[in-house]
C-alpha cells in the first residue's frame, strides 16, 4: 500500500474509533481505561519484546506518573501540562535509577530485582504520609490542557476519551517508529545476541538503559491520564492486579506485534467491564489467562523469551532469528 | 537368526521442520558390538539419543524402538534405563558436584529386574583410576577420568545394551584405542554395545558390524571386515583426514 | 519494650519466617524453581485451617493436616500446568505464571471464603506466660519447636542418604539424572507438593498471630524471598539462620526504629545483595559448562 493511502486509512480508522464509544451507547469510561492501560502496557511491551527482559517494575513507573499528577495538582494546583511533565520526569528518573542498578543483571535476577523494587515502592507508598499513605490522594481536579484561547478540558469520561485516544495513537506511532529506529534495531541485537552486539560496537549497557527509560515514559504518561480519569490515586496501584494486567496484556496475543498489547488490554478490561462475574471470578479469569498464555499455549511468551535449555542443543545449528540489519 | 536385543524401525527425528535422522531399520544382536560412524553432523548423536528418547534439545522423535522384543519407543528415558538401555552421552557427562563415590552410588540396577550391574570391585578392576579418585568431586576429574566414570556409571545400571556417544572425543590418540579396546572387552552374551564414533579408523578395528551414516540416513552397513574396503568407508576416512 | 523482650519476639518471628520459607528453599535448591504464588498458598491454607476449625469443628491438629493436604493439591496443580516450562528451566516464565496463579488463588479464596477478615484461634494461642519480661503464647513455642523439628529433619534428609543424592543430582543436571534412571518428572511433582505442604504447615501455625484476609500473603512471599536469597540458594541450614536473623532484625528494627518499614529495610538489603552479587544466586548460571 502506498504511503498517503495508508495515512488516510489510519485517519479514518482513528476517526471511527473516536466515535465508537458513543455509537456503542456511551462506553467512554471503559474505552478510556482500555486506552490508558494499553499505553501503560506498551511501556512494558518494549522491554519484554524488544529488550527481551521481563520488568516487573512498570507498575512503579505507572504509579509514579499517577502520584506525581495527583500530588502536584491537589497540593500545588498545578495544571495538566505541568503534571504531564512531572509525571514523565518522575517515571524517567525512577527508571534511570533502577536501570543503572540493574544494568548488569539479566533474565531471572533482573525480574527479581524489578519485583523487589515494586515491593519497596509499595511499602513506601503505604507508609509515607507525603504520598498520602494508605489513604492515597483523592479529589484530583479534571484534565485541563487549555493553551491560551484554545480550550482543551475534560470534565467527564466522554470528554476524556478523545485525549486517551490521542495518547494511545501517539504511543502506537512512537512504538512503531522506535522499532524502525536505530535504537530499536540495536535493542533487538542486544536482545538476540549481546556478544555480537558488543563486537559490532554497540554499548550494550547504554542501549538497555535508554530503552528502559524510554519504556518508562509510556507507563508514566498512562499513569498521568489515569490519575485524572479516576480522580483518585492510592497504593492499590501497586497491587498485583495492575502488574498481572500489564503482563497478561503483553503476552496474551503475541510478541512484537504492534497491536498485540492493545488487543490484550481490550480483551481483559472489556471482560471486566462488559462480561464481569464479580471481582473474584474476574481475578480467576485474569490469573488463568496469564497462566494459559504462558504455560499452556505454545508460542505465548515462550517464543519471546526463549529460554529453552540454557545449554546449547545437541546440534550446533541452534536456530536463531536472523538479525535485523541496523 | 537370533532375535535382536535392540531394534529400531522407522526412526525419525526432526528439529522444527528439519529432519535430522530417518532410519528404516537398525538392529543390534545379543553380544554384538555395532559401530556407527559418519562425519560431524551426520546424525550419530541424534541416533543414540533418540534410541533412549533423550536429548539436551527438544526434538520430535517418532518410530519404534524394541528392547528384547518389548516396545519402549513411547517410554520416557528413565523408564528405558530401568529396562536395560544405558547411554553414556557425549563428553562423559558426570555430576560435577557429586563425589566419584556418589556418582557411582547414584546408579543402580532397579530391584526385581533380574539383571546384575557392576559392583564396586568390578568397577575398580576395570578402571583402577576411579578408586584412587573416589572422594574427589566430579569437577576435579580429567576428561579421560570423566569418561571412565560415565561408562562405569552406565555399567552399574546392568544394561542389556550400552549406547556410547563418542567415547574417544577429546582424548589423546594413544588413549583412543585403549578406550575402544576396553569397550570391546565389555561386550558379552549379556551386554551388547552400540558405539558412535567419529574416528572410523579406530572404530573399525574393534566393532563387529559397521553402520555408515550420512545426513541422517544409513549410507552403508555390513560386517567390519567387509566394510574395510568399501569405497564409501574409504571416503569417510578421507573426510576424517580433512576434518 | 526492652532489648530482651524484642530478642524473644525476634526468635519467635524468626522461626515463623524460616518455616514460611522452607518450601521455597527446597523448591529452589532441588528443582531450580520459583513460586511467586507462595504467599497466596499461605493465605489459602490459613483460610482452610480457619474453616476446618470454625466451620467443620475439627480439632486443630486435623485442621493442620487438612490445610497441608490443600497445599499439596495446589502445588501439584501448579506443577502440572508448568511442566513444560520446568523442563525448559524457563525461570522468567515460571515466575510470571506463578504470579498469575497467585492472582487466581486470591480470586478463589474471595469466592470461597468471602472478603471478611477472620481470626484463627487455636487452643495454644490462649495459653500465655511470661518469659524474661516478654509475654509468650503456647502457639509461639509451637512455632519454634515445629521450626526446629522441620529443619533438623530436612537437613538430615537432604544432606545425607539416597534421597539427598537424588535431590542433588536433579538440582545439578536433571537431564543427566534421567540417564541414571531417575524419574525427574516425579521429583518435580514431589518438590512442588512439598512446597505446598510446607507453606501450608507454616500458615496453619503462624496465621493465628494475625487476622486472615484474602490480601495477606504479599508480605510472606517477600519474607521468603529474603530468607532464601540471604540464606544461600537452596541451603537448608542457611535459610534457618537467615530466617532467624531476619526475625531478630525485624523485631529490633520494628521495636526501635520503625515497625512500618521493617520488611522494607530487609528488602532494601536484599536488593543491594542481589545487585552486588547477582552470581550469588547461581541461577541460570548452569548454562556455563
Amino acid at each position: 500500500m502506498r504511503g498517503p493511502l495508508r495515512a488516510l486509512l489510519a485517519a479514518v480508522a482513528a476517526a471511527a474509533l473516536l466515535l465508537l464509544p458513543g455509537w456503542a451507547g456511551g462506553l467512554h469510561g471503559a474505552f478510556a481505561v482500555i486506552a490508558i492501560m494499553a499505553v501503560a502496557a506498551y511501556g512494558l511491551d518494549i522491554v519484554v519484546s524488544d529488550l527481551g527482559e521481563v520488568s516487573l517494575a512498570h507498575t512503579v513507573f505507572f504509579a509514579a506518573g499517577a502520584y506525581a499528577t495527583a500530588l502536584l495538582s491537589t497540593r500545588l494546583g498545578a495544571g495538566s501540562w505541568a503534571t504531564l511533565a512531572a509525571a514523565l520526569t518522575a517515571g524517567a528518573l525512577l527508571a534511570a535509577a533502577l536501570g543503572l542498578v540493574t544494568l548488569r543483571l539479566r533474565e531471572f535476577v533482573f525480574s527479581l530485582v524489578t519485583y523487589a523494587a515494586t515491593v519497596v515502592a509499595a511499602a513506601v507508598a503505604h507508609n509515607w504520609p507525603l504520598l498520602g499513605g494508605s489513604d492515597g490522594v483523592s479529589a484530583i481536579p479534571t484534565l485541563d490542557l487549555s493553551v491560551g484561547p484554545l480550550r482543551l478540558a475534560a470534565g467527564n469520561d466522554a470528554q476524556l476519551w478523545p485525549y486517551a485516544l490521542v495518547l494511545l495513537l501517539l504511543t502506537l506511532y512512537a512504538v512503531r517508529q522506535f522499532r524502525r529506529s536505530r535504537l530499536g534495531a540495536m535493542a533487538m541485537m542486544v536482545h538476540l545476541n549481546p556478544r555480537l552486539a558488543t563486537m559490532s560496537g554497540i554499548d550494550v549497557g547504554r542501549v538497555r538503559l535508554l530503552v528502559f527509560v524510554l519504556s518508562s515514559l509510556f507507563s508514566a504518561a498512562a499513569g498521568w491520564l489515569y490519575a485524572y480519569q479516576r480522580a483518585y490515586v492510592g497504593p492499590d496501584l501497586f497491587e498485583t492486579y495492575f502488574l498481572v494486567l500489564m503482563l497478561t496484556a503483553v503476552v496474551l496475543v503475541g510478541r512484537r506485534r504492534l497491536l498485540a498489547p492493545l488487543i490484550g488490554t481490550a480483551l481483559i478490561v472489556g471482560q471486566e467491564r462488559f462480561l464481569s462475574f464479580g471481582g473474584d471470578v474476574n481475578a480467576i479469569i485474569l490469573g488463568g489467562a496469564l497462566v494459559t498464555a504462558l504455560a499452556i499455549l505454545p508460542g505465548g511468551l515462550d517464543g519471546t523469551l526463549r529460554r529453552l535449555f540454557a545449554r546449547p542443543a545437541p546440534r550446533p545449528t541452534a536456530e536463531r532469528e536472523p538479525l535485523p540489519q541496523p | 537368526m537370533t532375535r535382536p536385543v535392540l531394534e529400531a524401525r522407522d526412526l525419525r527425528v526432526a528439529y522444527g521442520g528439519n529432519v535430522a535422522l530417518d532410519i528404516p531399520r537398525l538392529a543390534v544382536a545379543p553380544g554384538e558390538l555395532v559401530g556407527v560412524v559418519g562425519a560431524n553432523g551426520a546424525g550419530k548423536s541424534t541416533l543414540v539419543n533418540a534410541l533412549l528418547g533423550w536429548s539436551r534439545g527438544a526434538p520430535s522423535v517418532s518410530g519404534s524402538v524394541r528392547l528384547d522384543g518389548e516396545e519402549i519407543g513411547a517410554r520416557p528415558p528413565h523408564a528405558r534405563v530401568a529396562r536395560g538401555l544405558a547411554l553414556v552421552p557425549e563428553g562423559g557427562a558426570v555430576f560435577l558436584r557429586l563425589s566419584v563415590a556418589d556418582n557411582l552410588a547414584a546408579a543402580n540396577v532397579p530391584r526385581g529386574s533380574g539383571r546384575r550391574g557392576y559392583d564396586e570391585e568390578e568397577v575398580y578392576a576395570l578402571f583402577p583410576r576411579l578408586q584412587e579418585r573416589l572422594h574427589h568431586a566430579g569437577s576435579a576429574l580429567s576428561g579421560g577420568e570423566r569418561q571412565m566414570l560415565a561408562i562405569a556409571r552406565a555399567l552399574r545400571l546392568g544394561p542389556r545394551v550400552l549406547l556410547l556417544d563418542e567415547p574417544s572425543i577429546g582424548l589423546a590418540p594413544r588413549l583412543v584405542s585403549e578406550v575402544l579396546r576396553t569397550v570391546r572387552g565389555l561386550v558379552g552374551p549379556n551386554l551388547s554395545v552400540l558405539l558412535v564414533e567419529q574416528n572410523v579408523r579406530a572404530a573399525i578395528e574393534v566393532v563387529d558390524r559397521l553402520v555408515l551414516l550420512e545426513r541422517g540416513r544409513i549410507l552403508a552397513e555390513g560386517p567390519a571386515a567387509a566394510m574395510r574396503d568399501d569405497p564409501r568407508i574409504l571416503a569417510a576416512y578421507l573426510g576424517e583426514a580433512v576434518a | 519494650m526492652n532489648l530482651v523482650q524484642q530478642l524473644i519476639n525476634g526468635v519467635v518471628l524468626g522461626h515463623a519466617y524460616a518455616l514460611i520459607a522452607i518450601g521455597w528453599t527446597v523448591l529452589l535448591g532441588v528443582a531450580r524453581l520459583v513460586n511467586f504464588g507462595h504467599g497466596q498458598i499461605y493465605m489459602l491454607a490459613a483460610f482452610v485451617t480457619w474453616w476446618a476449625t470454625a466451620s467443620l469443628g475439627l480439632p486443630y491438629p486435623l485442621a493442620i493436616l487438612l490445610a497441608m493436604g490443600a497445599g499439596v493439591l495446589v502445588g501439584l496443580v501448579m506443577q502440572a500446568a508448568m511442566l513444560r516450562l520446568t523442563f525448559a528451566q524457563d525461570l522468567v516464565s515460571i515466575m510470571i505464571v506463578t504470579l498469575g496463579f497467585g492472582h487466581l488463588m486470591r480470586g478463589v479464596a474471595g469466592l470461597v471464603f468471602g472478603g471478611n477478615p477472620q481470626v484463627l484461634e487455636t487452643p495454644l494461642s490462649l495459653v500465655d506466660f511470661e518469659l524474661a519480661g516478654a509475654w509468650v503464647t503456647g502457639q509461639d513455642l509451637l512455632i519454634v519447636a515445629a521450626g526446629i523439628l522441620v529443619f533438623v529433619l530436612l537437613h538430615y534428609g537432604l544432606e545425607r542418604g539416597s534421597l539427598g543424592r537424588t535431590a542433588r543430582m536433579v538440582a545439578e543436571d536433571p537431564k543427566l539424572a534421567q540417564l541414571a534412571g531417575i524419574d525427574v518428572r516425579r521429583v518435580y511433582f514431589a518438590v512442588f507438593a512439598f512446597e505446598g505442604a510446607a507453606v501450608a504447615l507454616a500458615a496453619a501455625l503462624v496465621a493465628p498471630r494475625t487476622p486472615i484476609l484474602t490480601s495477606i500473603g504479599f508480605e510472606e512471599v517477600i519474607v521468603t524471598f529474603v530468607v532464601v536469597v540471604l540464606g544461600g540458594i537452596g541451603s537448608v541450614a542457611g535459610s534457618y539462620v537467615a530466617g532467624l536473623g531476619l526475625g531478630v532484625f525485624t523485631a529490633l528494627f520494628g521495636g526501635f526504629v520503625s515497625p512500618a518499614y521493617a520488611t522494607t529495610a530487609a528488602f532494601a538489603v536484599l536488593i543491594v545483595v542481589l545487585v552486588l552479587r547477582p552470581g550469588g544466586l547461581s541461577l541460570g548460571g548452569r548454562a556455563g559448562r
